[in-house]
């Protein structure tokens, strides 16, 4: 087009731009809650991630001199009955706990986020199924749906196993935690989805009625640029919120579940596990229930304090 | 109007064309007719002045053009041809070339009609990269051009600015020019102005008038303001009920309104200050509420010159003056200029 002036170095008086994130953060770092979530979430990452590889001893190893030792300088939380360091376990723990929430979480956030995205963008019938699934998922109860694929599940996996290793000798087959971490995954990512699909569905339903979906449209963008550009980035706030919360309660809900016996197996430390082997004994070693517990309450906490703020600090971008 | 004498006399070629479109809304008690059987053309060059009350059917009427009326809204009847071609029967991906490409929509509220999380350079270079092909890079310094183009102070440094940083009057220069994008044929406005005061209002009409001088397209402009459009406009529809009651170029209308309706928003229009609050008050009541319409004249419970065969037909809309340019549909009009 001729008649469009070519670029010139432009004027004066432009602040620098501010990003909504910035801003959001911001907020957040004025809030002292969650600034303490937040310090608490990094320290605890950073255990999961490195701590199994800076702990004095071997989470495993055990040494029966010195079984249910009380805490001290060598044993920061004390040794169990079966005199393994708990410090060393409840680190351990940590990458237990994280690895479970995180994969856990991101599984039902893809699949909460897609089936969400898509119901409350498309409607009609695409969007009743999506509906009628999550009702159901959710109208089951947690617990029976996890002991149910435990007891039919777990059995058969391992003994298929077995029959693999006897075959062909493969130590792949020899692994069986893997097993475990299998059916916690799945089912815990079962149960978890539905909760980011009501919201994602929500989300993208108030979305789609602003006036930018339609002055889009009417620029001829396609669905799937209109979906990912215009209204999965401005449902992303609540669903950051969202999953900050949502990791502190897969965690609890891994911690429950081991603690049941249904989730991660000894000897694999899980806070969880844990827990309920010091609670048999709490009346003689409270710091094997004490050590777990705590931290698991630390963690709990933490995550929701985290997502409070955020939720704060997120929130007055839709006010301007 | 002195504005229009300078532009080259505009060929009688239609651009689009609107023949007797119903909008119908789904409610409980069954449809209501929101839009009934509106005609509608605008040629190529033309500057067309849409007028008329809140709620009479001026959106919806254009959202339907480009298909993108809201959740149980539906065209009913009618075909809309935009140059030469049915875009209420045309396929969905030729429809999206059209939209944006050319058909360049700038919409009411500017403070929402961008999305807040996007950088406006960015929201700028998406229909170029769609429509145009360019690459990043290219659409971004075509994005740079537009925003010069509508006056928008250091232009390039903006492009990473977010719609919360700019003012009202701002954004609403990102609207037009991201309407403009593609050089569409065709821009429709639809009350650009109103969430702006009065000062910037006049600077977003001025700057519309330059652009569509420059770049030689037809435009589309909704109001109810006709004060307001009185410099801008070729021809004036102005619209009751979601039927066109008059239809008139622009002169011919200030000079001489023959619609009562017409005659009472003149009438309302305050001749020498600026203010313009008393919009409508010489007209007493209130619009037909969808699904309530009168029998006849739509207009007729609250016309001061209303007869008995005002409540049995409805009037249509008819050339009146020698080229049939000035048209009116009104019983009571039309007789006296039959009569004249
Ligand atoms: N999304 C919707 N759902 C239900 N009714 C609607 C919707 N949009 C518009 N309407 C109704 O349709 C009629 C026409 O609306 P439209 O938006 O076209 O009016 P308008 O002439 O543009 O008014 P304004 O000057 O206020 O923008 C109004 O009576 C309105 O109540
Ligand atoms: S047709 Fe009758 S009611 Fe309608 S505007 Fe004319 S005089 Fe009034
Ligand atoms: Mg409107």
């Amino acid at each position: 087009m001729s008649v469009v002036p070519v670029t010139t170095p432009a004027e004066t008086d432009v602040e620098p731009p501010v990003s909504l994130w910035r801003d959001a953060w911001h907020r957040l770092r004025r809030n002292r809650l969650a600034v303490f979530g937040l310090m608490v979430v990094v320290i605890l990452a950073f255990t999961a991630a490195f701590g199994p590889y800076l702990t004095p001893y071997d989470f495993l190893s055990q040494d029966l001199s010195a079984r249910n030792l009380a805490p001290s300088m060598s044993h920061l939380f004390g040794t169990d009955d079966l005199g393994r360091d708990v410090f060393s376990r409840v680190v351990y723990g940590t990458r237990t706990a994280f690895l479970v929430a995180v994969v856990v979480t991101f599984i039902a956030v893809l699949i909460g986020v897609s089936l969400g995205a898509m119901a409350g963008f498309f409607g009609g019938l695409l969007d009743k199924i999506v509906m009628w699934l999550t009702d159901m998922t959710m109208s089951i109860p947690n617990l029976l749906l996890v002991v149910v694929i435990n007891a039919s599940l777990k059995s058969p996996i391992s003994s298929w196993m077995e029959g693999r290793y006897l075959v062909t000798l493969n130590p792949i087959y020899r692994e069986t935690v893997w097993v475990d971490f299998l059916l916690v995954f799945g089912s815990m990512a079962l149960i978890s989805w539905p909760p980011y699909a009501r919201l994602v569905r929500a989300q993208v339903l108030s979305i789609r009625s602003r006036p930018y979906i339609t002055a889009a449209q009417a620029l001829g963008l396609t669905n799937r640029i209109i979906l990912m550009r215009y209204v999965v980035p401005n449902a992303l706030g609540p669903l950051i919120v969202a999953v900050s919360a949502g990791l502190g309660t897969a965690m609890v809900l891994e911690s429950a579940f081991s603690f049941l016996g249904v989730g991660v197996n000894p000897p694999t430390p899980s806070w969880g596990n844990m827990i309920s082997d010091g609670l048999r004994v709490w009346q003689h070693y409270p710091h094997l229930l004490a050590a777990p517990a705590a931290v698991l309450g630390l963690a709990s906490v933490a995550f929701s304090f985290l997502g409070d703020g955020l939720n704060d600090a997120l929130n007055p971008r839709g006010a301007k | 109007m002195m504005a229009n004498d300078i532009r080259p006399e505009a060929s009688r070629e239609r651009l689009l064309d609107v023949k007797g479109l119903t909008i119908e809304i789904e409610t409980r008690r069954g449809p209501a007719t929101i839009v009934d059987g509106i005609d509608l053309h605008v040629d190529k060059g033309e500057t067309l002045g849409i007028v008329g009350e809140s709620g009479c059917g001026k959106s919806l009427t254009m959202l339907s053009l480009m298909r993108l009326l809201p959740n149980k809204i539906r065209v009913t009847q009618g075909e809309a041809n935009f140059a030469g071609r049915d875009l209420q029967k045309m396929s969905n991906s030729d429809l999206r070339k059209v939209r944006g490409g050319e058909v360049g929509f700038i919409f009411q509220d500017p403070m929402t009609s961008l999305n807040p999380v996007m950088r406006i350079g960015q929201q700028l270079a998406e229909p170029l990269i769609y429509h145009r092909g360019m690459s990043k890079a290219e659409a971004r310094n075509r994005a740079g051009e537009l925003l010069k183009l509508v006056g928008i102070p250091g232009a390039v440094e903006r492009l990473d600015a977010y719609p919360h940083e700019l003012s009202g009057g701002m954004r609403q220069r990102v609207m037009i020019a991201i309407g403009l994008a593609c050089n569409p044929q065709l821009l429709i406005a639809d009350e650009p102005t109103t969430a702006l005061d009065v000062t910037i209002q006049a600077q977003i009409v001025d700057l519309v008038k330059e652009l569509r001088d420059k770049l030689g397209m037809s435009v589309v402009w909704i109001t109810h303001d006709l004060a307001l459009i009185a410099g801008l406009v070729d021809r004036i529809n102005v619209l009751y009920a979601g039927t066109v009651v008059e239809d008139a170029p622009v002169d011919a209308l200030f000079a001489n309104p023959r619609h009562p309706y017409t005659q009472g928003l003149l009438a309302s229009i305050p001749k020498l200050s600026d203010q313009r609050t008393t919009r409508l008050s010489s007209i007493g009541g209130t619009p037909p509420e969808p699904g309530r319409r009168p029998k006849g004249c739509p207009f007729a419970p609250r016309c001061p010159l209303v007869e008995q065969i005002c409540h049995e037909r409805v009037p249509s809309l008819e050339g009146t003056g020698k080229a049939g340019a000035h048209r009116v549909a009104c019983f009571v009009a039309q007789r006296k200029l039959e009569a004249a």
